[in-house]
């Protein structure tokens, strides 16, 4: 409904020329498309998950931080940790936890999802996942699970081949 | 070279849900007009221009080359900051402190109702590789933080619902403010879940809106009719990935704010700071600043909440304004919705929402999920 002339919009002055008609909307899209490359460490990261089913990890010992998502650098002392690779298990702890109701768009989900960020075991990282075979109500903070990896054959070196991760029986 | 930098002029337009009516540019002109009419100036006077804003956000590629006619800035030193707001202030401090400019100009807005699909452009800010696989809408980023966050500090639900009451009780009083209303608790923690334990009315809308200060040196200053002065600015990004995040607490925010502090000569915020005007994009986030920024114990801001400490009248106002939870949320230009309001409180030109005997104001900002950027500024009246 066009608003009446005495009940002004909000910005008075560009609206004198538009009060006789619906402002018209011009819909575009910006169709960009890019690659994304993981970087040495997250192909290390990614190649041994997909080939051991563990966790690939950097170390810095300066400043006794374990990096998780791997990186060739500290971010704290700058050091080049490029040699620094070492494996630990995939189980960790739910660090915190959420209950997603709503979709990518931010509309009411047809099904909740469970998301928490783990805690890694003898890391100062961890990974954003999902939780499965366990009720919401279930979930606890500090609460030990593990990784669920996708079959062997069925994985390709991404993130992708994360499942999610369950309580450590 | 200026040792002291104010804020002599202020323009903004109102936010609101909706704006067909208006571009973006026309809302920048808007702003501006009324900035530069507060300040006393034209733009044939300002020596440097900065806008806020951000390619995705435009709709645009390349979009600081759309800022300068809008501002009066053609044939004019010009940049953009493609960052939070503060940090576009910080660079107009910088240009003064360091004597390249006398009058500065910084320009932030944003058009939200333009995007029709913001969950993708807050996905496209997650990590390629290890984040935005998961395919769940950011604001997922904010259930966690805030779960985690309730965990460690005991603060309860009921205290993250009673920022939303007040806030949106207090922008009843603020005519710029379009999401103002009574607002229950009971009605917050009734509301529908976004990210548990995430509530949506816990959740600022969106509006479009644009913001206009103008900056200036002491000399400068002097010759505008209200300046108010920049006590101390900070700002700060903590580590970018999820997983080196501290989750319960912002420490951005108290980088940022030890840094504007230490510039003010502040050694105690809780005597020095007499109101605040706070990021609120999600309700926790207003408590979780209110402890970062010093103003509350930690784990005590949402006990001052639900006491009535931060309200307009009470010890130490918070979001007087009505925040974003109750002005709207404008992106990257909330930073400087914020700083006009603590501007118009220490001139006495709040209208129903003045506070009495305001004193030094705090602005906390913060560059919105998955970001752990955020800024500070203190203003002072001499």
């Amino acid at each position: 409904m066009r608003p009446a002339s005495d009940q002004a919009p909000t910005v008075p002055t560009v609206l004198s020329a538009l009060d006789q008609v619906e402002p018209r909307v011009w819909k575009g899209a910006m169709p960009v498309q890019f690659l994304y490359t993981a970087g040495a460490a997250g192909e290390r990261f990614f190649q041994t998950l997909k080939r051991k089913g563990v966790f690939v990890v950097t170390r810095c010992e300066e400043c006794r931080l374990t990096y998780l998502p791997p990186r060739i650098y500290c971010e704290r002392c700058f050091a080049d940790l490029s040699e620094t690779w070492r494996e630990v298990a995939p189980v960790g702890k739910v660090h915190t936890h959420t209950l997603v109701h709503v979709d990518r768009q931010g509309r009411n989900a047809a099904s909740p999802t469970l998301v928490a960020f783990v805690r890694i075991d003898g890391t100062d990282g961890g990974l954003v996942t999902r939780l499965l075979e366990i009720a919401p109500a279930d979930v606890r903070i500090d609460m030990p699970v593990e990784l669920v990896l996708a079959p062997k054959r069925r994985r390709r070196g991404t993130l992708d081949d994360i499942i999610g991760f369950r309580n450590r029986r | 070279m200026s040792e002291r930098v104010a804020i002599v002029g202020v323009g903004a337009v109102v936010p609101r849900p909706q704006s067909r009516d208006a571009s973006h540019r026309e809302m920048i002109f808007d702003a501006a007009t009324r900035a530069y009419a507060d300040a006393e100036i034209t733009h044939h006077e300002i020596d440097s221009f900065i806008s806020v804003a951000e390619d995705i956000h435009e709709g645009t590629s390349i979009t600081d080359e759309y800022v300068p006619d809008q501002l009066g800035a053609v044939l004019k030193p010009v940049q953009t900051i493609a960052g939070d707001g503060m940090q576009g202030v910080a660079v107009a401090f910088a240009l003064i402190r360091s004597g390249i400019a006398d009058l500065v100009v910084v320009e932030a807005h944003c058009k939200p109702s333009n995007i029709l699909r913001h969950g993708d452009v807050l996905e496209m800010a997650l990590d390629p590789v290890y984040e935005r696989p998961l395919r769940v809408h950011p604001h997922y980023i904010a259930g966690l933080e805030m779960r985690r966050y309730l965990h460690d500090t005991g603060t309860t639900e009921d205290a993250v619902a009673s920022v939303v009451n007040k806030n949106r009780r207090q922008a009843l009083a603020n005519p710029a403010a379009p999401y103002g209303g009574n607002v229950s608790t009971s009605d917050v923690l009734a509301s529908p879940p976004v990210c548990e334990p995430l509530r949506s009315l816990e959740v600022s809308s969106y509006a479009d809106g644009a913001v206009v200060l103008a900056l200036a040196s002491e000399e400068r200053a002097r010759r505008c009719p209200k300046p108010v002065w920049i006590r101390g600015i900070g700002w700060a990004s903590d580590s970018p990935w999820l997983a080196r995040r501290e989750w319960s607490d912002a420490v951005y925010a108290s980088l940022a704010s030890g840094m504007a502090y230490q510039m003010a000569g502040i050694a105690t915020p809780t005597e020095e700071i007499g109101f605040a005007e706070i990021d609120d994009t999600y309700a926790y986030k207003e408590l979780q600043h209110l402890e970062a920024a010093g103003l509350a114990p930690r784990g005590r801001a949402g006990a001052l909440t639900v006491a009535g400490e931060t309200r307009r009248e009470g010890r130490l106002p918070v979001n007087s304004s009505g925040g974003s939870l109750g002005m709207g949320y404008c992106f990257d230009a909330s930073a400087l919705y914020r700083i006009a309001e603590v501007t118009r409180q220490m001139r006495g030109e709040a209208g129903r929402a003045q506070i009495a005997n305001p004193g030094s104001g705090l602005v906390i900002s913060w560059r919105g999920v998955p970001t752990q950027t955020g800024g500070a500024l203190v203003l002072g009246s001499h």
